[in-house]
């Protein structure tokens, strides 16, 4: 599905991402963690065709998402707010995206009667644009909006961040279904490590960078990825100045 | 503490990603403002020999006094239109240990740092000292130096109310101008009363008890007191970002724009764009002020009126709102960029729904201009033929600059402390445009060819029109060399 070579991005001289080589399967469902800068919006960004690598590509189905559009045919994706429209109301922004789809108003209704659980009320026929929304309503209208466009492969940057508990627990069955059940391919980054193991095969651990675990999901993963981000950090702190100096 | 703000302004301005652009602006706007200086000095040098000539019935002191009101009013048209707000994003400060006045204070008192209020030291005190000094003495000629410094505080504070208020709602900006224009025409057109009458009241009075003079400077002070207490009053978040949301929003949608698919549905987006947010509405607004702006030209009825004038505001009445909006582009949708840039729309159709937009809302207002038939057919063409200018190359110079501005603007906060719609700086961006029609209609009606110039002009006009879809390809190109510096600026808060 996707496919990162020699991928780099340096701002000022400082390397923010620096991935060699990744790859992801159809149907996988990936989880990013790490600490605040270690690289993962910008690894979104660049994945996204957003902003422009130093060095390297991004293959999506085998073409480079920079200069190709096809991407955009199956990829949803939500990073920020910075995504939606926000002097329309949740309903126009969804037909707009519908219609980018070639889905007629009706079919978009029917759609999102299917997330009302998910809306919780807080989002349709509420009157109000998406700019007076909260954070975390304003997060279920760009998560919603990804479903909606019924992509292959579906790329969340932290969207368990503003959310209430109880969506959070209703947005991890709605992702684990889509994975299961309609093979979509999730790459979810997330600070919650309860919830991105619990959703995730595959746990991409960033840091400064570079992908310095790449784990398979299992029972001990979620003590591994506390030991890293309680105790662990001041021991792999030395090892990586280390590497940094060597290119 | 001002000292602080002044220092954090400065760094804002060095530190943004515009910067380059804004020093070129400033440069050419210096360079302006030094030749309008002199202009005014030679003027105001010899402003007694040119009233003794325009009025050579009349006492030139009386002249003098008569002609200082009118200099006020046009100057507070002026100021209505071109001087800039002080801006200082006040938000970061608020829930700091700074008092709320000295906040308050600063962007009160940086606004006198206009020139507009050099003006008219150096048009009028050359003549105070020559003629009033010596005829009336030193202290009458204080007396008048005050009395003009009053006003022109007065004229200061009162502009930026004005625009202050106008940011929250548009239509103030349109009452307030056409009240100004309303006052000139019943002079000038109506003569119902004489404005240099009513200005010698005062300033003749002036001469004879020079204490007078207080009267407009407390003026002024109220002025600036009521432009302090509106300010402060204004500093809380909420009315920062001026979020009332009470009434019902309702989704609409624009049936007639079905037929054009995707291109549609963007379109009617930028309509939502500029009808939900105050800054952009402002700039349709605006627009609409524009539609008077051939009464204020046109003069008298008939084919007599000078066809230069005619190109100019046909121009600017049909293509107002491609100037005024265009000039932001795409800086409008800077919030969500990165969603256009990600979602299933090609680039292709994003630019021809601009080219939708203009189209709809250019023909809007030449439909609008259909009324100055009063002054004669060919008036309502040569509107026509700049129409087809307006959005045949205008749109497609706009675009060329569009792919050229880097520069977020945040629509979802409030307008009052951050107007960046209608100053000096904006029409140097948009010389370019008003000037190119010019250069090819003002040779040829020099050689009296000026059908000629109009024929070419229209002509031009229909080739940009037939040949978008090649334009289109141009700038898609030119916009993907461009778009990571461009979605980079828009995230760059």
């Amino acid at each position: 599905m996707i496919e990162i070579k020699d991928l780099k991005k340096v701002y000022n001289g400082v390397t923010v991402v620096d991935v060699p080589h990744l790859e992801i399967k159809k149907g996988e469902s990936v989880g990013l963690v790490g600490n605040n800068g270690a690289g993962k919006t910008t690894l979104f960004r660049t994945m996204l065709d957003l902003i422009r690598p130093e060095a390297g590509e991004v293959l999506a189905k085998g073409e480079n998402v920079a200069g190709h559009e096809n991407w955009k045919n199956y990829t949803a994706s939500y990073l920020d707010e910075g995504f939606l429209i926000d002097y329309l109301t949740p309903e126009e922004y969804f037909y707009f995206i519908g219609g980018l789809h070639q889905q007629s108003h009706a079919s978009v209704d029917d759609f999102l009667a299917g997330l009302n659980e998910f809306f919780n009320g807080e989002i349709l026929k509420k009157g109000k644009y998406i700019r007076d929304l909260s954070k975390g309503n304003q997060c279920k209208v760009g998560v919603a909006s990804c479903l909606l466009q019924n992509p292959e492969l579906l790329m969340l940057d932290e969207p368990f961040a503003n959310i209430d508990p109880s969506t959070q627990f209703r947005l991890k069955s709605l992702l684990k279904d889509l994975n299961k059940n309609k093979g979509v391919t999730n790459l979810i980054s997330s600070h919650d490590l309860n919830h991105i193991t619990d959703v995730c095969d595959r746990i991409l651990l960033m840091e400064k960078g570079k992908i310095i675990k790449d784990i398979a999901t299992s029972s001990s993963t979620l003590n591994e990825l506390e030991e890293y981000f309680g105790v662990g950090q001041t021991i792999s702190v030395p090892i990586k100045v280390d590497e940094e100096e060597n290119h | 503490m001002t000292s602080t703000f002044i220092r954090h302004e400065l760094k804002a301005f060095w530190r943004s990603k515009n910067t380059g652009k804004s020093i070129a602006i400033r440069i050419v706007m210096g360079l302006l403002l030094l030749y309008l200086f002199i202009n005014l000095l030679v003027l105001g040098l010899f402003l007694n020999k040119l009233l003794e000539q325009v009025f050579p019935h009349d006492d030139i002191v009386i002249s003098f006094c008569g002609l200082l009101l009118l200099y006020y009013l046009i100057d507070l048209f002026m100021r209505l239109q071109l001087q800039e707000l002080p801006t200082l994003r006040v938000q970061p400060y608020l829930q700091l240990p700074v008092k709320r006045n000295s906040l308050v204070q600063y962007l009160a008192f940086t606004a006198l740092l206009s020139v507009f209020n050099l003006w008219p030291f150096v048009l009028f005190v050359p003549f105070i000292l020559k003629i009033i000094a010596t005829d009336s003495g030193g202290i009458v000629a204080l007396a008048f130096i005050v009395s003009i410094g009053g006003l022109s505080l007065f004229n200061n504070y009162l502009a930026l109310y004005i625009k202050r208020k106008a940011n929250l709602n548009g239509w103030i900006f349109l009452i307030a101008a056409a009240a100004l224009v309303l006052i000139g025409l019943g002079d000038f057109y109506f003569n119902l009363y004489s404005l240099r009458k009513i200005s010698y009241l005062f300033f003749g009075r002036l001469i004879t008890s020079p204490a007078l003079a207080l009267v407009p400077v407390t003026l002024g002070v109220v002025m600036y007191y009521l432009n302090f207490l509106y300010l402060k009053q204004n500093l809380y978040l909420e009315e920062l970002g001026s979020r009332k949301a009470v009434k019902y929003k309702s989704s609409t949608e624009y049936p007639f724009l079905n037929r054009f698919g995707v291109v549609g549905d963007l379109a009617g987006n930028e309509i939502k764009l500029v009808l939900r947010n105050k800054r952009s509405r402002s700039a349709l607004i605006m627009g609409l002020l524009f539609m008077f702006y051939g009464l204020l030209f046109y003069g008298k009825p008939g084919p007599q009126g000078s066809e230069g004038f005619k190109v100019f505001v046909g121009m600017f009445m049909t293509g107002i709102f491609i100037i005024n909006y265009g000039q932001f582009m795409f800086s409008w949708q800077a919030s969500h960029f990165d969603g256009l840039l990600v979602n299933r729309i090609s680039f292709t159709d994003f630019l021809k729904a601009k080219y939708l937009l203009f189209t709809i809302v250019s023909t809007g207002f030449f439909l609008l201009t259909t009324p100055y038939i009063y002054f004669g057919w060919r008036t309502l063409m040569i509107h026509f033929i700049m129409y087809l200018w307006n959005i045949g190359i205008n749109t497609t110079m706009v675009l060329f600059f569009a792919n050229r501005n880097y520069k977020r603007i945040d629509l979802s906060k409030g307008a009052a402390f951050n107007w960046e719609g209608v100053s000096g700086n904006q029409w140097i961006l948009s010389l370019p445009l008003m000037i190119t029609p010019y250069i090819i209609y003002f040779p040829l009606a020099l050689f009296h060819h000026a059908d000629i110039g109009l024929a070419i002009l229209a002509a031009t006009g229909v080739i940009f029109i037939l040949t978008r879809s090649f334009w289109i390809k141009q700038l898609e190109a030119d916009f993907y060399t461009k778009r990571y510096k461009i979605a980079e600026g828009f995230r760059n808060k």
